[in-house]
């Protein structure tokens, strides 16, 4: 058994996508330490939690298939990110988590229905209808917030370290509730095989509607998380979430085809890519090297996942 | 269309060839000028055999050799195949078979492109022309041939689709299920169609759903069973009554 | 036989692109003073030219049923690349030689990846992008240098003229290249396996299709017209900077839909795309004329993208498909 054939058929019992998590978390390990004793996890985590927040929220409309994707979701983090310290904290001088919470997830409702709209009623290509959000989202959270400006609520803030793990368990307890519900079962019907969930009595424009519209609470969340993260207002950094978190998701063999994976699935691709940022990092390499592993690993591990289900299905 | 079929054209040989595991093999000969049909309840590898035929399956053993006097081919791939001269006409239209954005005329020439160019670029009246031989050979009713072929009713999709595998002027041609959801008076033009080409020489393969179209248009039905040609039934022994119940693994 | 062909499918989207591009410069033309001036037509057909360019190869994957998001990339990859070598002192057609076969291998590989293993083209070429990008920063240390030849900036000036023609090079050579990519698409069996292979993957290896082929040839393709587009923008911009081409991420699908040709593939047309990249140019040129902010001019294209795109870019509902 040549050695690629071993991580494939490992591959194929757990994902490829753990098994990568388990191989970059032990080179961390070795390499780093003193920043990857248990003591500093929580701060690790905190600084991976807006990318797994990305990621988590690109899934549904993922799952919804028929090239169902939100190319918005970082620019939903950024525009969240901006009203939510410009706007309300620092104009309005709202602070309650009670207002702001509800605020910012609302808002990420909004923003997900008018893709869901776009795409699904008005049914524009998702990829052409979110790429027209994107550009809307970006301007407008320019416009409103035209350079980085603080500080964040003091609550916000300590949503940083350890403690971003809440925001991170609420949306896998929102997932976990959503897989009881019938909806997940005719989402993922639909993301299989539209035409026949259509056949079989599924609203195939509510469920697809249904999934944008979760996309937009969790990114909302998302932004929440950035802006702990940053502990400001930055409205250059949200876009850059969008592709590295679709990068994540297809990583965490969440099929792009739609029909398949899950948002554990993306986290964990989420986590490697943070991980691969961390071990490349300790090579004190430039961001150009960066950049060519982010690109290397991210198509080496679509064309594993590929080659392994070509293995599996040669093997059923 | 029947140049390929010269006196020297010996038919489709089929040597031992192994369609399932453990199942027996079948030895056959598609002569030219033959209509040889293929029965079997869904599933028991009649169309696996059709399909192998076309080189888009591989065998598991055996082989299938395209005999002409000088040399004979081997198929084994369908390019292969359709490169020494069998055409196959997919069973779902929808799926493997149309073009949907696409006109009638692109739908008809898309096998044969290379047969239209002047100087790299496609000549419209060559193929226009081309088009025009089998539109009369087949009565094609398409009012605007550059309009989408969606635009024609199943029975004339179909056509167009045989025109597709006619252009390329095959020695065999395998049909699978050729008339699922065309309507009787297009059938009967196509049964027309069969057996004129099989009067021209070419061997025809014709897998079929209806008992009847077998009876109506073969020389011999071979009809499977669990991967195996159950039954050979040719001449006056081919009737409804014995091709059922090879069908259902009863003795003839 | 093609030409009505094409008339009867697309032409609709086509004219409507047109029109709205034509109603733009007109609704210009009344608000800002000065926006038919020579000058300013001369620009917009310049930008307009320089996106058309990189626009071909997302036009010709679009129709196979594709995306390219490697676009950027090699543009900026292009454009260092030239740069660099020809400050090095190489002579410029040979640079542009290799930049091209560069070019072509990296679109063939891209092309090669996403069909024989089928994955997603998205993740395929936002991968292979984000490696050209990063191999170019490396050997450039993030500070290319270098600048284009005279002949290449006096192609694509502003101000330049072609023999009587008060345009540069650039636009009358637009125009011939057009004319060929619609003859290609139109007229030969590549153009027409290709509207084949977006219109019904399943039904082309039956056709004597072969899709991996396709993928490599029209990848490769793409590729080597984002690095054309990237040796232009070096001559226009007059230095090179590995981030010219991102803006052109967007902009080239952009204008591939607006133009009327859809995600999925089998329908498109390279003279809908310029009508595409036109109302893009105009676009942009209005708002900026109109005194807005670029974030501004960013959201309101997002917004007419949108609306444009729901008026005659809309998908069939599923219960038609079935």
């Amino acid at each position: 058994m040549s050695p690629l054939t071993r991580l494939l058929s490992l591959g194929r019992s757990v994902g490829f996508a753990v098994v990568l998590l388990a191989v970059l978390f032990a080179v961390n390990l070795i390499l780093r330490p003193a920043r990857f004793q248990p003591g500093s996890w929580g701060a690790l985590i905190g600084l991976a939690a807006p990318l797994i927040g990305a990621a988590i929220a690109s899934t549904p409309v993922i799952l919804a298939g028929r090239g169902g994707i939100d190319i918005s979701v970082g620019p939903l983090m950024g525009f969240v990110n901006a009203v939510v310290i410009q706007m309300f904290f620092l104009k309005a001088g709202i602070s309650s988590p009670l207002l702001l919470v509800p605020a910012a997830l609302l808002i990420g409702a909004l923003v997900g229905a008018a893709n869901g709209f776009l795409a699904t009623v008005v049914r524009i290509q998702p990829i052409v209808a979110t790429l027209g959000t994107y550009l809307i989202l970006t301007g407008v959270t320019l416009t409103i917030l035209p350079a980085p400006i603080g500080p964040a609520p003091a609550w916000l803030k300590a949503l940083a370290g350890p403690w971003s793990m809440l925001p991170l368990l609420l949306m896998f307890l929102a997932w976990w509730l959503v897989r009881r519900l019938p909806y997940y079962d005719q989402l993922m019907a639909v993301g299989s095989d539209d035409r026949a969930a259509y056949t079989a009595g599924v609203d195939v424009t509510r469920v697809r509607f249904i999934a944008y519209v979760m996309t937009g609470i969790l990114g909302g969340c998302a932004g929440l998380m950035l802006t702990a993260l940053i502990g400001s207002a930055d409205p250059n950094i949200g876009p850059t979430y969008t592709l590295i978190a679709i990068a994540a998701v297809a990583l965490g063999g969440v099929s792009l085809a739609g029909g398949r994976g899950g948002v554990a699935g993306a986290a964990i691709g989420a986590i490697d890519i943070f991980l691969l940022q961390s071990v490349l990092t300790t090579f004190n390499v430039s961001t150009f090297v960066l950049q060519i592993a982010y690109g290397g690993i991210l198509v080496l591990a679509v064309m594993l996942t590929a080659l392994q289900e070509r293995l599996a299905v040669r093997g059923r | 269309m029947a140049d390929r079929a010269a006196p020297d054209f010996r038919g489709l040989a089929v040597r031992g060839l192994v369609i399932a595991p453990g199942a027996s093999a079948i030895t056959q000969t598609i002569a030219p000028g033959e209509i040889v049909g293929l029965a079997g309840l869904d599933g028991h590898g009649q169309e696996l055999f059709l399909k192998m035929l076309a080189g888009l399956t591989s065998p598991l053993g055996g082989s299938i050799e395209l005999g002409a006097s000088g040399a004979s081919r081997k198929i084994t791939g369908f390019r292969k195949a359709v490169a020494s001269g069998i055409a196959y006409l997919p069973r779902d239209r929808r799926a493997n078979g149309i073009f949907p954005t696409q006109s009638v005329l692109d739908n008809f020439a898309v096998s044969t492109l290379s047969r239209d160019t002047r100087l790299c670029l496609i000549s419209p009246a060559a193929r226009k022309a081309r088009y025009d031989l089998y539109r009369e050979k087949l009565s094609i009713v398409a009012p605007r041939p550059d309009a989408p072929i969606t635009t024609l009713s199943g029975g004339n999709q179909q056509k167009v689709l045989l025109a597709r595998a006619l252009a390329l002027e095959p020695a065999i041609l395998l049909l699978n299920d050729p008339t699922r959801g065309v309507d009787v008076a297009t059938r009967h033009v196509l049964y027309d169609v069969f057996r004129g080409l099989a009067a021209d020489g070419m061997g025809l393969v014709i897998l079929s759903s209806e008992i009847e179209e077998i009876l109506l248009l073969c020389q011999r039905v071979l009809v499977f069973r669990e991967n195996e040609v159950a039954a050979e039934i040719s001449g006056e022994a081919m009737t409804t009554d014995s091709v059922i119940s090879a069908m259902f693994g009863h003795a003839a | 036989m093609t030409g009505r062909n094409l008339f009867a499918t697309t032409n609709a989207r086509v004219v409507g692109a047109f029109c709205v591009a034509a109603l733009l410069h007109l609704a210009g033309t009344i608000l800002i003073p000065g926006y038919s001036s020579p000058f300013a037509v001369r620009a917009m057909l310049v930008l307009a030219s320089l996106l058309a360019v990189a626009s071909i190869g997302q036009t010709l994957v679009v129709i196979m049923g594709g995306i390219d998001l490697s676009i950027p990339f090699v543009i900026g990859f292009a454009n260092v690349v030239a740069a660099q070598l020809y400050g090095d002192g190489w002579n410029f057609v040979l640079v542009c030689g290799l930049v091209g076969v560069l070019a072509i291998l990296i679109g063939g590989l891209n092309g090669l990846i996403a069909r024989s293993l089928d994955i997603q083209p998205l993740i395929v070429t936002l991968g292979i992008g984000m490696v050209v990008q990063g191999l170019v920063l490396l050997w450039t240390a993030g500070f290319p240098s270098g600048s284009a030849p005279q002949a290449v900036s006096s192609f694509v000036s502003i101000g330049g003229s072609a023999g009587p023609l008060p345009v540069p090079w650039l636009v009358p050579s637009l125009v011939v290249l057009a004319a060929l990519v619609v003859l290609v698409l139109e007229r030969t069996p590549y153009g027409r396996r290709l509207y084949a292979l977006g219109s019904n993957p399943g039904a082309a290896p039956l056709a004597l299709i072969d899709p991996v082929r396709m993928w490599m040839i029209t990848y490769a393709a793409s590729a080597f017209f984002a690095a054309v587009a990237g040796v232009l923008l070096l001559g226009f911009t007059g230095s090179a900077y590995g981030d010219v081409g991102q803006p052109y991420l967007f902009q080239t699908i952009a204008a591939v839909v607006v133009g009327g040709a859809a995600l999925v593939g089998g329908r498109g047309s390279y003279l809908g795309t310029i009508a595409g990249v036109l109302v893009l140019t105009e676009i942009n040129t209005l708002l900026i004329g109109l005194g807005f902010q670029p974030s501004a001019v960013q959201a309101a294209l997002g917004l007419i993208i949108v609306l444009l795109v729901s008026l005659y870019g809309r998908e069939r509902h599923v219960s038609t498909t079935i």
